[in-house]
């Protein structure tokens, strides 16, 4: 009883300020962070498992018009799986009859489109190549054919600045 | 009169500053600025493949003289060679090298830049290299070849860079 009056009586109960000091430098180390690595033009890439890119001292921007990832499971074609990879070897990419794969036919629809739009600016026969450093040139040399058959005999080798 | 009411008045109180608009543009920036932020930074290299084309028609005068250098990347080394309409046989073969990886080292990357840098020097007109792999070469390997191939020290070598598979 003693105790409960005492309380009553205490003085008038005044809200804590929060600290934002310590909270304030957290978000000013983050804004300068990503206000550096601000870019104007994002690419979001939805590719399958761990794809490590070269490094290279190239500069050059690159052209996102068709686009196509290799890595050590799946062949991508713009967001579309076309092939497996599978130990070195995209199936279904026969070298004797590049014509035949699906990858050529889906190369082929790929270059209708573009060679309709007409946007000037960009090479119409440029293709985006991003591969996993880690695949060899045998892997490599069949995809590049069928792309130069397609229709896209230049190539951007996308890479990561050094 | 002034001078002695001011030594007369309270001490000051320490006022805090009123932090939330700033929280509140910093919460409004924060996301912006997260969802175009680029954790990679990536850049390209162009290159290309042979295609067939029509030939170029008239020789050109003796300082526009133009090779077109051909690295060959094998597994335990790189062979270097040229050729040119405008240049006799002689010539090219002087051109010719074989740059052999010592032991397990390294790719003998920075000998074949001393050697591109040479050819360049000879013949400045010169920009178009081609670069053809062996199966078991690797991608890494190939575009480090195509940095050496393009510029050393910052200055342009070959900017044009084709790439093609070993032929026979």
């Amino acid at each position: 009883m003693a105790l409960g009056r005492r309380k009553r009586r205490s003085r008038e109960f005044i809200p804590p300020k929060l600290q934002m000091t310590s909270m304030m430098d957290m978000f000013t180390i983050l804004l300068i962070f990503l206000l550096v690595s601000f870019s104007k033009d994002v690419v979001t890439m939805k590719i399958d498992g761990k794809i490590q890119l070269p490094k290279s001292n190239a500069q050059a921007d690159y052209q996102d018009n068709v686009r196509l990832v290799v890595s050590e499971n799946n062949l991508w074609l713009g967001s579309d799986v076309v092939a497996e990879v599978r130990n070195g070897k995209v199936i279904g990419l026969d070298p004797e009859n590049l014509q035949g794969s699906v990858l050529y036919q889906r190369l082929k629809e790929c270059k209708k489109k573009v060679d309709r739009s007409k946007d000037e600016e960009t090479d119409k026969n440029l293709v985006l190549f991003l591969c996993d450093k880690r695949l060899s040139f045998k892997t490599i040399n069949s995809i590049i054919k069928t792309a130069g058959m397609a229709g896209f005999p230049n190539f951007q080798f996308g890479v990561l600045k050094q | 009169m002034i001078g002695f009411r001011s030594s007369r008045r309270r001490p000051e109180q320490d006022t805090d500053l009123d932090l939330v608009p700033i929280m509140n543009m910093f919460l409004v920036m924060i996301p912006f600025l997260l969802l175009s932020a680029s954790f990679f930074h990536l850049s390209a290299i162009n290159t290309s493949v042979p295609v067939l084309s029509s030939s170029e028609g008239a020789g050109a005068a003796e300082n526009t003289v133009q090779v077109t250098v051909i690295v060959q990347l094998e597994e335990k080394g790189i062979h270097v060679s040229a050729m040119s309409d405008e240049v006799d046989d002689k010539t090219l073969r002087n051109l010719e090298t074989y740059i052999a990886q010592e032991g397990q080292a390294q790719y003998p990357l920075e000998k074949l830049s001393m050697f591109l840098q040479d050819i360049k020097n000879s013949y400045p007109r010169s920009d178009t290299v081609i670069i053809i792999p062996e199966d078991s070469i690797l991608y890494d390997t190939i575009i480090k070849t195509m940095d050496v191939a393009r510029y050393s020290n910052d200055e342009q070598l070959f900017p044009n860079v084709v790439i093609s598979g070993k032929v026979g």
